[in-house]
């Protein structure tokens, strides 16, 4: 909410340091986003155009004689045309700073010295298309001579305060004010609304219909002259940055500022039959808000209806029909409450949202209705109104209901003890009513605070009034607990793994648009059914992610200078599924460019397998979405699939293009066994014997079938795949495979005879479970 | 003088000559071979020892021998000379140091992944658990067990996304709290980082996807004292030993009080100003908004079926990509997302 803290000073005896108020507002929880300075100004008075005489030498300008007070004139050169004789009017004397940089210096005009400037609303800040063209009018009853920019407070100042949605008390300059004051331990001045009620010219009714219509206060006021308001308010209305209009439209913005009660007044004359009914909106009724456009009504909103049909819709904007005009002699105030949730849902039905309807969402006091109507009828009352007795239709406005508070209780929560005298005493500049039981007060709020219902409540309103930098930093101690930090401390060392292996986190958007799913299936790749999001925003957030890989495609794509390439992300997935939506946490990696890149991944993934459950992982042939379906490794973790890699789908490579050998892979984080603790195996003491063995099979055998096999001899300590050879010296259909092969006793030194017997089994074995033929 | 010390004393000369003007140890390996080798000039020296006559033999042996060991000696000797002479002269060789080898393969983890684990180290330091939700929230979870009624704006759309009347992407990972909460009895000591969605479009300051962490400890006797005690811990862990905190009042339904919680900026050291500039990490104030706070609401306790009347307990909130931007002075928080190579490498 936009502040002028020159405003605030009319309730409170605040700091003269603005900077004082800032960071007092943000103690208090009402924390400023900006500070709007204003320009400083010198040397404005107000003066009275006592005499106005043509220039000799100029068409266009005009001498004016001015009083200044204290038997001061002025003779002031002019180009405006709205100046007359007894006009007051702001005079910048000669040494005069204005808004702009504009500074007054003596000078002639066409010959003749003008000992100063008649100056406009834009020369002292405000914005010109707000006031009247040309010399700003004040009021007679400013003294002549009047320091204006004292007068004004022009040079306090603006903020724009965050105010909490459970405060919408504090919308409000009177809210802000009372919380500084009680803050700053200085009287609140609350504004005058005392008023001298005419009698009779009574003949308004109201029908309420509606439950959401909470309380409506309603008052008429006649003999009104609609005319511009007078400068204060104008000037005030201007810096928090209301628009004036005029004296009666000015007064309902005023009061809703002031006090944060939104006000309607309607044009008396223009409400058919003199009787306002408030009901539920009907759908479909057309109705043109006093902005000039005509919406659609549905049964959501509330409308205020006269004989003729709604005139307003409840606590969000009037209607043109009765709108405040020139002409407008008599008005109906109505001050209203409404149940929130309700005017919120209008007003995002109507896509309308005002100053009225976003105080009136967040429940403001019923109280606050009448006093509304009261502060209204008393400005009125200054414009020359008559004004008639207030009623109310609804709830009475009741305070809230008296909370009990334990001395305790203000410890237990904030960890320190404030004396009882300190609890009282916060509380109670706060305006809540406190009385003391023992070791307990029943505290009533004050009729704005409908916010505060429980205990907690108040100990926040004392925190709040002795300062929360009273809390003392303190280590807890945490008792043993049966929750563990499993699946986080397994996804830490997965990405710090993997970076390790040379592989960089990336962080792509689970939300993503249907274009995504498209390219996968036009490619001929199945997917399980993505999750819509009902209320996208844009179609780029519609649809959850399926899998990693494709945001890693498109990086591989976008960043093919760079090779080799190699990116991970760690995330969850989405599918739709029943009754409800599944989601999984997934491992993708990429790896593009380099000679042998889904070796390298391969291996890499194979790396981390090992490192995070530590299992020898199995591989097997295997197919995986966006996978090549020949070339795919189904990667195990004991008996359990721990995931898949392989080559991309050469139709994903032509779609996303990137290479055909760009490799993926994924890895089922959830389905990973936990870190199995390998056993110790003493090493042997006896030297191993290496062999080389180079076998011809049929293209289809898998190294790792074989690798396996020659495992099975139980004097094989490892065999790794050193070649793979297709040729004409292996024939068609074939490959050689040549395999290094350490063998080693626990028992014996091993001979080579007995080396090369155990070489012959394995021969055999592979000879017999693969057609192998050995090589020499 | 026998024949034999005569021609042992010329051998000891010419092993000498050829020992002294050795400069490596191929050349001494040289004269090792021609003068102690099995066909060298000491075994024919040796070979003599038979045409002596009988009662000599023995003594001539002996005198060969000794020979034999003091060469051999002087040869180790003059062996360790060469090769120190070497390894001295081997000081004075120098390489490009400045010329690289083949790149390293060394990845990166994402800098908010950074500040996950750096806030989980310090929590689990003290005995906290870390514990991981679900994206897809039931409404009863991401809102009602929360103390966000149904009228709530929250709830209307304006700030979810909705899968279906029941179902949103979380907002915060509060409900994990919720969660937590139900499955585990007091005491409790937890913290939750993860992703969390608003319906916004993505600008300098907002993404629609970002990351939180969340820290909720319940017990007897746990009080606002001991939420900030454990943020001026997590500050100093993070931004370095003079991190301070301090709150401001706020409003969270879940929470009450509540508390927005500032921390000293590791900019500026809170004085608001670099070298007479305004201070661009935190604008001036000398402070940083770190997250919002406070004491755990006795609607959300009573939810998860806690007494409010035996425990109290705190929570916060903290965005993760925030942490990161004051950490590597980062403006645009789209950083996050865009993976420009050599992001994540370099923050590292």
């Amino acid at each position: 909410m936009r502040v002028p803290i020159a405003w605030l000073r009319d309730y409170a005896d605040l700091p003269a340091d603005a900077n004082a108020i800032v960071a007092r507002l943000a103690a208090l929880g009402f924390p400023v986003d900006d500070v709007e300075l204003r320009p400083q100004l010198t040397n404005v008075v107000a003066g009275r155009i006592v005499k106005l005489e043509r220039h000799p030498n100029a068409d266009r300008l005009q001498l004016c004689t001015i009083d200044i007070g204290a038997g001061t004139t002025l003779l002031i050169a002019t180009a405006a045309t709205n100046v007359a004789d007894g006009q007051t009017v702001p005079v910048a004397r000669i040494g005069a700073a204005l808004a702009g940089g504009l500074t007054i210096a003596p000078r002639k005009m066409r010959g003749i010295d003008s000992e100063g400037m008649l100056i406009s609303a834009e020369e002292i800040g405000l914005p010109a298309e707000w006031f009247e063209d040309g010399i700003m009018q004040l009021e007679p009853s400013i003294p002549l001579g009047t320091d204006l920019v004292a007068h004004f407070r022009l040079g306090e100042p603006v903020l724009d305060v965050d105010v909490t949605p459970n405060r919408p008390d504090c919308l409000s300059v009177v809210g802000l004010a009372r919380e500084l004051a009680a803050s700053f331990g200085v009287e609140l001045r609350e504004p005058p609304v005392y008023v001298q009620y005419e009698e009779g010219g009574d003949d308004a009714r109201v029908t309420i219909e509606t439950v959401d219509c909470k309380r409506f206060v309603y008052q008429r006021v006649s003999g009104l002259r609609v005319r511009p308001a007078p400068s204060w308010m104008r000037v005030r209305l201007a810096l928090a940055g209301q628009r004036p209009l005029n004296n009666v439209v000015d007064i309902s913005n005023f009061v809703m500022l002031e006090l944060g009660q939104p006000l309607h007044f309607f044009d008396w004359d223009h409400v058919a039959g003199k009787h306002l009914v408030v009901r539920d909106a009907r759908d479909g009724e057309p109705f043109t808000t006093l902005d000039g456009q005509t919406r659609t009504l549905d049964a959501r909103a509330i409308v205020i209806a006269d004989d003729e049909g709604p005139t307003s819709i409840a606590g969000i904007m009037g209607g043109q029909r009765s709108e405040v005009e020139p002409k407008t002699g008599e008005v109906l105030i109505e001050a209203a409450n409404w149940t929130g949730p309700r005017i919120r849902r209008a007003s995002v039905a109507l896509k309308l949202r005002t100053e009225a309807s976003s105080r009136f969402e967040k429940s403001l006091p019923l109280a606050l209705a009448d006093l509304g109507a009261a502060r209204a009828a008393a400005l009125l009352a200054d414009e020359g109104g008559s004004v008639a007795m207030p009623h109310a239709a609804g709830m009475p406005a009741t305070a809230p209901a008296a909370v009990t508070l334990r001395a305790s209780e203000v410890e237990r929560l904030l960890g320190f003890a404030p004396s009882a005298e300190e609890i009282e005493r916060a509380l109670s500049s706060l305006g809540f009513a406190v009385s003391r039981e023992h070791d307990a007060f029943a505290v009533t709020p004050p009729y704005w605070r409908g916010d505060v219902a429980i205990a907690a409540d108040l100990v926040e309103e004392v925190a709040r009034v002795i300062g929360y930098d009273r809390v003392r930093a303190e280590t807890p101690a945490v008792a043993p607990q049966a929750i563990g930090s499993f699946a986080f401390d397994r996804e830490t060392e997965l990405a710090v793994t993997l970076a390790g292996l040379g592989y960089t986190e990336v962080l792509s958007l689970s939300l993503q648009p249907g274009s995504v799913a498209e390219t996968w299936r036009a490619a001929g790749i199945a997917i399980e059914q993505p999750v819509e999001i009902a209320n996208p925003l844009s179609e780029d957030q519609r649809w959850m992610r399926f899998a990693i890989a494709p945001a890693l495609l498109e990086f591989a794509a976008r960043d093919r200078a760079v090779r080799p390439y190699r990116r991970f992300e760690l995330g969850r997935v989405f599918a739709q599924a029943s009754p409800d939506p599944r989601e999984s946490v997934h491992l993708s990696a990429l790896h593009a460019g380099g000679a042998s890149a889904f070796g390298r991944l391969s291996s890499d993934v194979q790396a981390l397998l090992r490192r995070i459950t530590g299992l020898d992982p199995r591989v097997e042939r295997g197919t995986f979405p966006g996978l090549h379906p020949g070339k795919t490794a189904a990667l195990y973790a004991g008996e359990t699939l721990a995931g898949y890699a392989g080559v991309v789908d050469p139709r994903l490579a032509r779609a996303y293009h990137v290479e055909a050998t760009t490799a993926l892979a994924t890895l089922f984080v959830e389905a990973l066994p936990r870190y199995q603790m390998p056993t110790y195996v003493a090493p042997s003491k006896f030297p191993p014997a290496d062999r080389d063995l180079a076998v011809a099979v049929p293209e289809r055998v898998l190294s790792g079938e074989l690798v396996a096999a020659v495992r099975e001899e139980p004097l094989v300590r490892s065999a790794t795949v050193f070649d793979e050879y297709r040729g004409p010296q292996v024939g068609a259909g074939k490959k050689s495979l040549a395999l290094r092969i350490v063998l080693q006793s626990d028992e014996t030194t091993l001979t080579d005879e007995a080396a090369d017997a155990a070489l012959a089994r394995i021969v055999a074995t592979l000879g017999e479970r693969f057609g192998a033929q050995q090589r020499t | 003088m026998s024949d034999l010390d005569t021609n042992l004393a010329t051998l000891t000369a010419r092993f000498r000559d050829a020992v002294a003007t050795a400069t490596d140890a191929r050349a001494l390996d040289e004269a090792r071979v021609a003068f102690l080798g099995r066909s060298g000039a000491l075994t024919e020296v040796r070979k003599g020892i038979g045409k002596l006559p009988p009662a000599e033999r023995p003594g001539a042996g002996k005198i060969i021998n000794e020979a034999a060991a003091a060469l051999e000696a002087e040869l180790g000797a003059a062996l360790a000379r060469v090769e120190n002479a070497a390894l001295t002269s081997s000081l004075e060789d120098t390489i490009d140091v400045t010329l690289p080898g083949p790149p390293a393969t060394f990845g990166a983890i994402h800098p908010v992944r950074r500040v996950a684990i750096d806030v989980a180290r310090y929590f689990t330091r003290h005995g906290f658990a870390v514990v991981l939700g679900p994206e897809i929230e039931t409404d009863a979870n991401n809102f009602d067990a929360l103390n966000i009624p149904p009228d709530h704006p929250a709830r209307e759309g304006l700030d979810s996304f909705y899968l279906r009347p029941d179902l949103v992407l979380r907002t915060h990972t509060s409900p994990m709290q919720v969660r937590a909460m139900r499955e585990h009895g007091p005491p409790i000591a937890i913290i939750v980082p993860g992703k969390a969605y608003r319906r916004d479009a993505n600008d300098a300051r907002h993404l629609f996807m970002f990351h939180q962490v969340e820290g909720l400890m319940v017990g007897r006797g746990i009080h606002f004292g001991h939420l900030k005690g454990m943020l001026v811990g997590m500050c100093r862990e993070l931004f370095g030993p003079a991190a301070d905190v301090r709150f401001r009042p706020s409003f969270f339904p879940f929470t009450e009080p509540s508390a927005e919680i500032d921390v000293k900026c590791p900019g500026c050291q809170g004085t608001g100003a670099v070298a007479a500039v305004q201070c661009r990490t935190c604008g001036g104030s000398g402070w940083i908004e770190l997250g919002g706070s406070g004491m755990v609401h006795p609607n959300v306790l009573r939810s998860v079926g806690y007494d409010p009347d035996e425990v109290t307990g705190w929570a916060f909130g903290c965005g993760l990509e925030r942490i990161a931007m004051k950490r590597h002075d980062i403006n645009d928080i789209r950083a996050f997302i865009e993976n420009v190579p050599g992001f994540a490498e370099g923050l590292a």
